[in-house]
């Protein structure tokens, strides 16, 4: 076995061996089955008793003589109930009213249905990605910032005293770790989602493996968020400096880019959504279209105007901002004195 | 083959305040320790530059100036080559606190590809066996010196540095780690033993080099350094009439403030011998007075002391 694979069974065993570490990839494995459990439940369809529940009150409600009152009321006056064509009949306008008023059976059925793409893009997908980015962050953070709090970095350079190797052999542990967690966690959830959702007839044709790419896509900003934690403590050397620095970029980031006028274009979440959703749009700051001055008579001074991140812009943002970051804590490690 | 293991040459380390000020922790240091086993001494006030010394040659510090070399290669440039023959402990032991301490010994182990019985054999060797599965946080600050000893076991050195390796053990575990560097350094192992316990390094050590503020004061065997008796310490019957005589002949000699010795302010014993001898007067007790260590240190730190506040 070559000096730098035995050096990195080395790292894996201490991560593997640190109770912090396994406390976060505890999270990363139950809180997504959490989720996954609650979103099965929350869309499961309704029972025999609730369709019969359900039907007895569209029956009791289509019975109601009110009913019937509000349908001749939307007769009588039709642009009081709706925008309904001016030519219509009063027998059509009578079957409009009547189809749009009808008690039907899904008003009652108050659980939703299991929409794939929708957890995909705005539910329980970003949720999880959310969780994993952070949770492998800390993992990086904390792995090496439990060595430089103990000292046994200058310990272990007794023993390896290549600085570089050093570093690669836990950068390698680190980011491979997360990713393969990450892999392994969006995987499954969405293979368990997916065959809920088809054993419910409810999978389009390709959402599958949309939500598969997405979640591979989200396990690889994983591993980035793993790598960056890590070189920023290796820069660091104090996991409460890195965390707060880390905090700080999320909290006021954005605000301070706004502040100093950056375009959304440099927004750190911006191009991570970029690269897990492959794309993004957001909204930019910018000269009004043409049809809009024609509109307003005249140009307003600026328009909210929608653009697009691309999933290669965001992926070119985050790999300069990793690299340029790990090399920092590469050079940093390699120059200066260990305690 | 160099025959020295440790040779340091115009050794210098500056460190940048927190105000933007310099301090020097080391200047100019040429350090040489002979090959061939044996314990050499590194003596120092605190704050004299010597685990700075010791970090620069193990690669945890850049030196600001100067050339080092272990076993005759060019260090920090060939220090992987060479690390492998060096067992270190710097400073206080740093292990892993939620591990336990053979766990730790053991990632150092894989880290070098050691075999996992050596890490046995080390524990044992500083008798932690028993409580190797105990957790390090738990152990207690001899219990951890002991470890650290243990590690730089694994690597079957031919060069020890010990950091202040007695620290807070026990006048038991000081006597057997005394023991261990002695026998370490009889089998062939070169010992460099930092310490402050000037007693120590007098009972340990064969060589001993003396720095303070950073800058070499003395260096060179332990009974070299001491130098020869200067003195003699006399004991006779008849302490009066042994001044009368010793003064006749020309001997600078005083009562002791027992007044039952005299001091002679010679190093020639001989002489004593013969005029007291001669003017029948009989010795029961005739004593060189070397400077102890203590002494011999303290002198040169107090004038490197004072020389650099003039």
């Amino acid at each position: 076995m070559s000096a730098f694979l035995r050096l990195a069974r080395v790292e894996l065993s201490r991560l593997l061996h640190r109770r912090a570490a396994l406390l976060l990839i505890a999270a990363c494995l139950v809180v997504p089955i959490i989720i996954g459990v609650a979103v099965v439940l929350d869309t499961r369809p309704p029972s025999a008793q609730e369709l019969a529940d359900a039907q007895q009150q569209v029956e009791h409600d289509r019975n109601d003589p009110s009913f019937e009152e509000q349908v001749d009321e939307c007769v009588a006056h039709p642009e009081n109930w709706g925008n309904y064509p001016a030519d219509l009949t009063d027998e059509e306008t009578e079957k409009r009213c009547r189809a749009d008023m009808e008690p039907q059976l899904d008003w009652y059925l108050y659980s939703p249905q299991l929409d794939v793409p929708q957890e995909r893009d705005n539910g329980s997908g970003i949720a999880i990605t959310l969780l994993l980015s952070m949770a492998m962050m800390l993992l990086g953070t904390t792995f090496t910032g439990h060595d430089w709090a103990s000292g046994s970095v200058s310990n272990q350079l007794l023993f390896e005293p290549r600085r570089l190797r050093v570093w690669f052999a836990k950068a390698l542990v680190v980011t491979g770790t997360a990713a393969l967690l990450a892999t392994v966690v969006q995987s499954s959830y969405w293979l368990a989602i997916g065959a809920v959702a088809r054993s419910r007839d409810r999978l389009g044709d390709g959402v599958l493996l949309d939500c598969l790419q997405m979640g591979w896509r989200a396990a690889a900003v994983a591993g980035v968020a793993a790598l960056l934690g890590f070189a920023l403590t290796m820069l660091f050397r104090n996991t409460v400096a890195t965390l707060g620095i880390l905090f700080g970029i999320a909290l006021a980031g954005g605000i301070l880019l706004g502040v100093l006028g950056i375009e959304g274009r440099w927004n750190p979440a911006y191009n991570v959504a970029a690269v897990v959703t492959d794309g993004v749009k957001y909204y930019a700051d910018g000269p009004c279209p043409e049809e809009v001055v024609k509109e307003v008579g005249g140009d307003p001074g600026g328009c909210s105007v929608e653009k697009e991140l691309s999933f290669a812009q965001g992926a070119g943002f985050l790999g300069t901002a990793v690299v340029g970051t790990s090399l920092l804590s590469l050079l940093w490690f390699r120059r200066r004195d260990v305690p | 083959m160099s025959d020295l293991v440790i040779e340091t040459s115009g050794l210098r380390k500056e460190f940048r305040t927190r105000k933007g000020g310099l301090r020097v922790a080391v200047q100019n240091l040429d350090l040489a320790v002979p090959a061939g086993g044996g314990v050499h001494g590194f003596l120092g006030p605190n704050g004299s530059g010597k685990t700075t010394t010791i970090r620069m040659l193990l690669g945890l510090a850049r030196p600001t100036r100067g050339t080092m070399r272990l076993f005759g290669e060019p260090v920090p440039e060939k220090l992987p080559q060479v690390i492998g023959r060096v067992g270190a402990v710097v400073e206080s032991p740093k292990f892993s606190p939620n591990f336990t301490g053979q766990f730790n010994l053991r990632l150092l182990a894989d880290a070098i590809g050691a075999p996992r019985s050596r890490v046995d054999e080390a524990i044992a060797t500083v008798q932690l066996d028993g409580r190797e599965k105990d957790r390090y946080k738990g152990y207690s600050l001899g219990m951890k010196q002991r470890l650290a000893i243990a590690a730089t076991l694994l690597k079957d050195p031919q060069l020890l540095i010990l950091d202040e390796p007695t620290n807070g053990l026990d006048p038991a575990g000081i006597r057997e780690i005394r023991e261990t560097i002695r026998s370490l350094g009889a089998a062939g192992v070169t010992v460099l033993l930092s310490s402050h316990i000037l007693a120590e390094v007098q009972q340990v050590c064969t060589s001993a080099t003396i720095i303070g503020n950073g800058k070499l004061l003395a260096s060179g065997r332990v009974e070299d350094l001491l130098g020869s008796s200067t003195a003699h310490r006399v004991v006779v019957p008849e302490p009066g009439r042994a001044l009368e005589v010793l003064g006749a002949a020309g001997l600078d000699a005083a009562a002791d403030a027992d007044a039952e010795s005299i001091r002679v302010e010679t190093d020639d014993a001989a002489r004593i011998t013969q005029v007291l001898g001669e003017a029948g007067v009989w010795l029961t007790e005739l004593t060189p007075l070397r400077p102890d260590l203590e002494t011999f240190f303290l002198a040169l730190t107090d004038a490197e002391r004072l020389g650099a506040e003039a």
